[in-house]
């Protein structure tokens, strides 16, 4: 089955400086849900633009079902009303003259050869984003969660074979947020839409997408799904970014698989699954995440003992800063009574396969 | 924020030693007192007049006789109601011709990549300091059926069709060609301002580059191009040297050359004048208004708090085609006009036989010039016209600053009446100020009347509006907390005022009053009845040399208005800049 969404080494330089998109390449499935992910200016948000036909890519190719649409060597590029896509903007981007009808109305009205049935279409789009009895009404008296169903429904009605989403709840109050994400993904996954999200934010990437790309400087560093981002990280960045924020800094005594044996100095050996071809000798970065520290625990391997120098109570969960053999790290305890005192000796465990060592290419922080 | 300034009132009211509780009730009455004296007074004054049939200068004030039936007989005048409909065709043709204009403009400008489009939005503003009856003046020597340089042109290029400016459909054109920046002003910001997704949405949704400026742009600044279209309609109206200019020669009389004529009468009937003038500026205050409510209606176009990069449309070949229009546009409006009234002014004859003769240097000298210079009046009036701009622009000024301070950084009570009355003008035309304040003054023995004074005072209040709300706006960006943290430094409100508000807020000032100087020199509706023959002003000597009939020296006169006008806006911008620059590090 040929790729509802195929991008090539895509390219978009602007005026001048970096390119904002620098030789990204993936595939979407029909059906499924990717989610580009990554901090503010990391050419995610462009990438979309670029599919979308409203940024006009340097170089590379862009397919939307098997169709090229923008391949600038060759000449070609499709304008967007001919590319059969569905877009939901940030802003929404709901038109403010138009009642709620008319705004969902309005593609169906415009595009070729979207005849049928405008009314009916119309109200079936509604009720799937549950604004059944709005119809009628001013756009500007909805909420912002209720016109970013209208910009939903907008996009959906005329099924597009793609949707692309750029950060379309950022603007919603975090309540809101979470609620509108778990409903997207059952309307996107009810209707079986292909889809493009563009987001900073990871817990929506997380729900959302059936895979996720992490974005740095105009590079996609890593595609998977979302519990591999999460567990194997294939680059620091990535690690650091989905909140794996210890870095322990140490020199690689030797590998076997997956597995590396890195020195910590005076801490002593630790253990780490690594993405990397390290060898004996490099410099290595440790990174784990704060909630896989297992604190006051004596595990078969990585067992380590260290002293609580601080405690910071935050109600549901409780942040303990560790030292151990000169090295530091946060740890992080859940439930709503903290365990460990400060000023202690505590043995700690940090399970080898969540620990994930990396090559130290002598990157500062990495955010 | 608000717990700060509640703690800061309270500082600065202990240090305030009791007789202070006065000061404010005190200012606030003063400023009240001075609004009432500059804005309401004449008013009253013009409703006494049209209500009336005592004439002042006769009668005096003693014999005043109130009629509402001198009011009712001038309301069914068919000559007022001929006035009253050309105006309104001759402003509303102007209305829509300015919007095709200033619609089409403001669309290059900010969404296409047409070249140079600084260069034209800067151009394109030119004809706002444009005085009316120079542009009047210009388009007369152009387009006069039987001498004008355009039909003569015309002759020799055996084409038949003739121009002919000295009616209805010159007025329109005129109007229209030169208040569409008014158009622009509004729609650009609009556009500028608009949520470009707005536009990318539709796209995406599959319409069509045409379908979605009709359907999603134009729709959604409607409020803009309605508000800037009401501005220009307004202006129109109460305009009297493009009238006074082009219409006359046809005897098409509108609102505000009808009122003249009536005082101009001998004896002048100066209650039906006061009359008309009410009913010019009832029409001017409802579409105020109306444009008001609709400006501070919740605007459509801004959506999100997203900074938006400016999305301009990739033409093609065709921003050639775009440029070329903008610059018909600017041909038409700034250079033919000024050609015209160079070669008027240079021109011994304006009878120009062929094109060759257009070339004759023997036919050009400085023999308008001199003569216009010869005549005593010219260095009186350009005298006069700078001794008023700068009588304006230092009490309007001084005014405006006090205004604006009490009723943005202050809460004292009443600083709403004072808001009111000082944004009171803004729906009185010039020419009405003109009438109002004749009556206010002229029955007055040893008043303002034949002075300077009345002429500056007239300009102050007419402008008010603009200049508190120019200063209003340099106020609201000067955060609050810099105030309060002087306060709190130990300073009083006036030290705060002279060693924080006035250093921040000085671009500001600076700018407003210039703006008001430049704004008196081209003024003509209301000098039209203050002026004597000692205070006579350039405007006001422009009108009586076109008038007087000689072509060439009304046209050397306007280029001499004209270039004084050119050096004091460039100095103005000058200023401007520099002040601009010295702000820069207020944020």
């Amino acid at each position: 089955m040929s790729s509802a969404l195929l991008i090539e080494d895509l390219v978009k330089r602007f005026a001048m400086g970096k390119p904002a998109v620098d030789g990204v390449s993936f595939d979407v499935p029909p059906g499924e849900i990717v989610v580009l992910l990554g901090p503010s200016g990391c050419g995610k948000t462009t990438t979309l633009r670029c599919v979308a036909g409203l940024e006009h890519p340097t170089g590379g190719r862009i397919s939307i079902g098997g169709r090229i649409v923008s391949e600038p060597e060759r000449g070609v590029l499709v304008s967007p009303r001919e590319r059969d896509i569905g877009m939901v903007f940030q802003s929404y981007a709901v038109w403010p003259h138009m009642t709620v009808y008319q705004n969902v109305a309005y593609p169906l009205k415009y595009r070729r050869g979207s005849g049928g049935d405008i009314a009916a279409k119309v109200r079936d789009t509604l009720e799937l984003v549950g604004l059944g009895d709005y119809a009628q009404r001013s756009v500007t008296s909805l909420s912002g969660g209720q016109m970013q169903r209208v910009a939903l429904a907008r996009s959906l009605v005329y099924r597009p074979q793609l949707l692309l989403l750029d950060e379309p709840l950022s603007n919603l109050d975090a309540k809101l947020r979470i609620r509108l994400r778990d409903e997207l993904r059952r309307i996107l996954k009810q209707t079986g839409m292909t889809g493009l999200y563009v987001t900073h934010d990871q817990s929506e990437a997380v729900v959302l997408g059936d895979r996720i790309g992490v974005m740095r400087e105009g590079k996609l560093l890593q595609m998977a799904p979302p519990d591999e981002i999460y567990n194997r990280p294939a680059d620091p960045f990535v690690a650091n970014f989905t909140g794996a924020s210890n870095v322990l800094l140490g020199k690689v005594l030797g590998r076997s698989g997956d597995k590396a044996t890195i020195d910590l100095g005076a801490a002593g050996r630790i253990e780490a699954w690594t993405p990397h071809q390290l060898s004996a000798g490099d410099k290595a970065r440790v990174a784990l995440r704060a909630e896989n520290v297992r604190l006051g625990e004596s595990g078969p391997t990585n067992v380590f003992s260290g002293r609580v120098i601080e405690r910071r109570y935050q109600g549901m969960q409780t942040v303990y800063d560790v030292e151990f053999g000169g090295q530091r790290l946060e740890a992080l305890e859940l439930g709503t009574a903290a365990r460990h005192e400060t000023d202690r000796e505590i043995a700690l465990t940090l399970p080898p396969d969540q620990c994930w060592a990396y090559r130290d290419e002598g990157q500062a922080a990495v955010d | 924020m608000t717990a700060t300034s509640v703690e800061a009132l309270a500082a600065v009211n202990e240090v305030q030693r009791p007789p202070r509780r006065l000061a404010a009730p005190l200012w606030v009455a003063a400023l009240l007192l001075l609004l009432t004296f500059l804005v309401i007074y004449p008013l009253l004054m013009l409703v006494f007049g049209a209500l009336s049939d005592s004439n002042p200068i006769v009668d005096g004030f003693g014999a005043f006789k109130p009629s509402a039936k001198h009011f009712l007989e001038v309301l069914a005048n068919p000559n007022v109601h001929l006035a009253f409909f050309n105006a309104l065709a001759a402003c509303g043709g102007g209305t829509i011709l300015a919007v095709v204009i200033g619609l089409a403009f403001s669309w290059i400008v900010v969404r296409t990549n047409t070249p140079f489009k600084g260069f034209i939005a800067g151009a394109s503003m030119i004809p706002l300091f444009v005085p009316p009856l120079v542009a009047g003046v210009a388009w007369g020597i152009l387009g006069s059926p039987k001498t004008g340089l355009l039909n003569t042109a015309l002759k020799w290029m055996n084409i038949d069709f003739r121009f002919d400016f000295y009616s209805m459909s010159g007025l329109i054109i005129v109007f229209g060609i030169y208040y569409a920046p008014y158009v622009y002003m509004f729609t650009a910001s609009a556009l500028k301002n608009m949520d470009p997704s707005l536009e990318e949405a539709s796209e995406v949704a599959g319409a069509s580059a045409f379908t979605t400026i009709f359907t999603i742009t134009f729709p959604l600044i409607a409020p803009a191009i309605l508000a800037g279209s009401l501005l220009s309609f307004v202006v129109m109206l109460g305009i009297y040297g493009v009238p006074a200019a082009l219409g006359a020669p046809a005897n098409i009389n509108v609102l505000t050359t009808y009122i003249f004529k009536l005082t101009a009468w001998s004896p002048p009937l100066y209650n039906t004048a006061a009359a008309v003038a009410i009913l010019l500026m009832a029409v001017t205050a409802i579409l105020v208004w109306a444009q008001q409510r609709l400006l501070s209606g919740r605007s459509f176009a801004t959506v999100a708090g997203k900074a938006f990069r400016p999305r301009s449309l990739n033409l093609g070949k065709w921003r050639w085609f775009t440029f070329g229009l903008a610059l018909t546009y600017l041909f038409v409006v700034v250079v033919l006009p000024t050609l015209a009234l160079i070669i008027a002014a240079f021109r011994k004859f304006l009878f120009i036989k062929d094109f060759d003769a257009l070339f004759d240097m023997k036919q050009y000298s400085w023999v308008h010039f001199n003569s216009v210079f010869d005549n005593p009046l010219t260095m009186l009036s350009i005298w006069n016209t700078l001794k008023v701009g700068a009588l304006t622009a230092v009490v309007g000024g001084a005014l405006a600053f006090a205004i604006g301070y009490t009723v943005n950084r202050t809460n004292v009570a009443g600083r709403k009446s004072i808001d009111m009355l000082a944004t009171l003008p803004i729906a009185i035309p010039g020419l009405v100020v003109g009438v109002a304040y004749l009556w206010a003054w002229i029955g007055l023995p040893g008043g303002l009347y034949g002075t300077l004074w009345i002429l500056a005072l007239a300009f102050v209040a007419r402008f008010m509006p603009d200049t508190v709300k120019a200063l209003s706006t340099s106020f609201m960006q000067i955060h609050k907390e810099l105030e309060e943290a002087a306060w709190i430094c130990g300073r009083g409100l006036l030290g705060t005022i002279r060693t924080i508000v006035l250093p921040l807020a000085r671009p500001g000032v600076v700018a407003s009053m210039t703006l008001l100087f430049v704004l008196a020199v081209r003024e003509l509706g209301s000098s039209l009845f203050l002026y004597t023959s000692d205070t006579t002003v350039m405007a006001v000597l422009l009108l009586d040399y076109y008038e007087g009939g000689n072509v060439g020296k009304t046209a050397a006169f306007s280029l001499v208005q004209t270039l004084i006008l050119a050096v004091l806006l460039g100095f103005t911008t000058w200023l401007s800049r520099d002040a601009a620059q010295g702000s820069a590090r207020v944020g």
